[in-house]
């Protein structure tokens, strides 16, 4: 029986050495690559004639452009809607990397800790640069609220350091344990299948339902990171 | 556990970020512009529709108000003209009225004339009668002291009694 962890290795697919850094294309890569394809494909196709009055197939990008744009405004208000584009490849980008990943032999690449980290540092960077670019130096603030007594700026400043540093860790680790678990569970459990011989019905009949809860808790966090992402872009915008 | 490998975190790092930028780019250039195009035609259209609905609507008020005035005008208008009627019907009947009173009036006056002319026509007939026929009577039984002139007198203070 192979481990459960097996399906999370990563396998170089084309081995690339680029400086003395090690950038193989992976089955990580590929699967990163395929998200986004398959994003563009299916937009693409349902995008291909566009009727004032939608066809099924053009509602679905139209339904996910509202879904997005509702939780910006909601979030973030309406001068949100300028980062729209980038919100909305987030929510893309994981909520694809996440269902690919239930495909049997399918990698998740968002079970990853440096591909989702590296996704939250973007997204941190980004939101920095907004912040400075809307508040210039008032954007320090940030770390020293309005408010607070100067005695207090040694003892404050770090810790809102901290907990700014926090929200890409929080972001990443969340995604993160919850594919893994997941997918680890769902292993498990395939795992018993053949094991239990006659009686194997059993966890294959709940294997199945784990996937369509899989299915669901994927698209649930792709939802989850793109909230927390929209909410950080506010706390770059406004004041809090 | 292999998400704690460093070995293959640099490759992650580098087609991660290559990934996400290619489909910001393809998001931001291709598709979402299309969507946002289609759906602002859409709502064009719809508010298109709902200004032509209110232009509509501010017609017909129009209209509304426009027959009203017209139905209150005729109605006015009709009063009126009933009013002339009825006044002219008035003056024609009372002129009429009066006429045939006049006329009434001239052949009651003109009746009452001639009745009373055919009375004293009948009245000196009959005194004349009485007259003669006394005198026909005094001649008959022989009274000679009474004269003509005396009978005439006589018939006439009876006439007056």
């Amino acid at each position: 029986m192979s481990s459960p962890m097996e399906q999370f290795k990563i396998e170089p697919i084309i081995p690339i050495q680029v400086g003395g850094y090690d950038i193989s294309f992976t089955n990580s890569s590929l699967f990163m690559v395929l998200a986004v394809v398959l994003a563009t494909l299916l937009m693409a196709f349902c995008l291909r004639r566009r009727t004032i009055i939608p066809s099924i197939s053009q509602s679905v990008p139209e339904s996910l452009y509202d879904f997005v744009a509702g939780l910006l405004r909601e979030n973030v208000g309406v001068e949100g809607l300028k980062y729209f584009p980038f919100i909305f490849t987030i929510f893309m980008f994981v909520a694809f990397g996440n269902v690919l990943g239930l495909f049997p032999y399918a990698f998740t690449f968002t079970s990853h800790l440096a591909a989702v980290g590296t996704l939250s540092v973007i997204s941190l960077l980004f939101n920095i640069g907004i912040g400075i670019k809307k508040k210039k130096l008032g954007y320090l603030r940030t770390f020293l609220p309005r408010g607070i007594p100067m005695v207090l700026a040694p003892l404050i400043i770090p810790i809102e350091m901290i907990s700014y540093l926090s929200k890409p860790f929080s972001l990443t680790v969340r995604l993160v344990a919850n594919m893994t678990v997941g997918h680890i569970m769902l292993k498990i459990i395939a795992g018993f299948i053949m094991a239990a011989g006659v009686l194997g019905v059993i966890p294959f009949v709940f294997d199945a339902g784990i996937v369509v809860f899989e299915i669901f808790i994927g698209l649930l966090q792709a939802f989850i990171y793109t909230v927390l992402s929209c909410i950080y872009l506010s706390e770059a915008l406004h004041e809090h | 556990m292999p998400q704690l490998d460093p070995t293959w975190y640099v490759s992650q790092m580098f087609w991660l970020v290559v990934c996400f930028f290619v489909m910001l780019f393809i998001m931001s250039k291709f598709i979402l512009p299309r969507i946002a195009d289609i759906m602002d035609k859409r709502q064009r259209k719809i508010d298109d529709y709902l200004e032509k609905a209110r232009e509509n609507k501010a017609l017909a008020e129009q209209s509304l108000e426009n027959y009203q005035k017209a139905i209150s005008e005729a109605t006015a208008q009709a009063q009126a003209s009933l009013e002339a009627m009825q006044k002219e019907l008035d003056e024609l009947v009372a002129k009429r009225q009066e006429e045939l009173n006049r006329k009434l009036t001239k052949q009651i006056q003109d009746s009452e004339a001639k009745i009373s002319q055919s009375r004293d026509e009948a009245l000196a007939q009959v005194h004349e009668m009485s007259e003669s026929l006394a005198w026909e009577i005094v001649k008959k039984i022989g009274v000679k002291d009474i004269s003509r002139k005396d009978i005439k007198n006589a018939v006439n203070a009876a006439a007056e009694d």
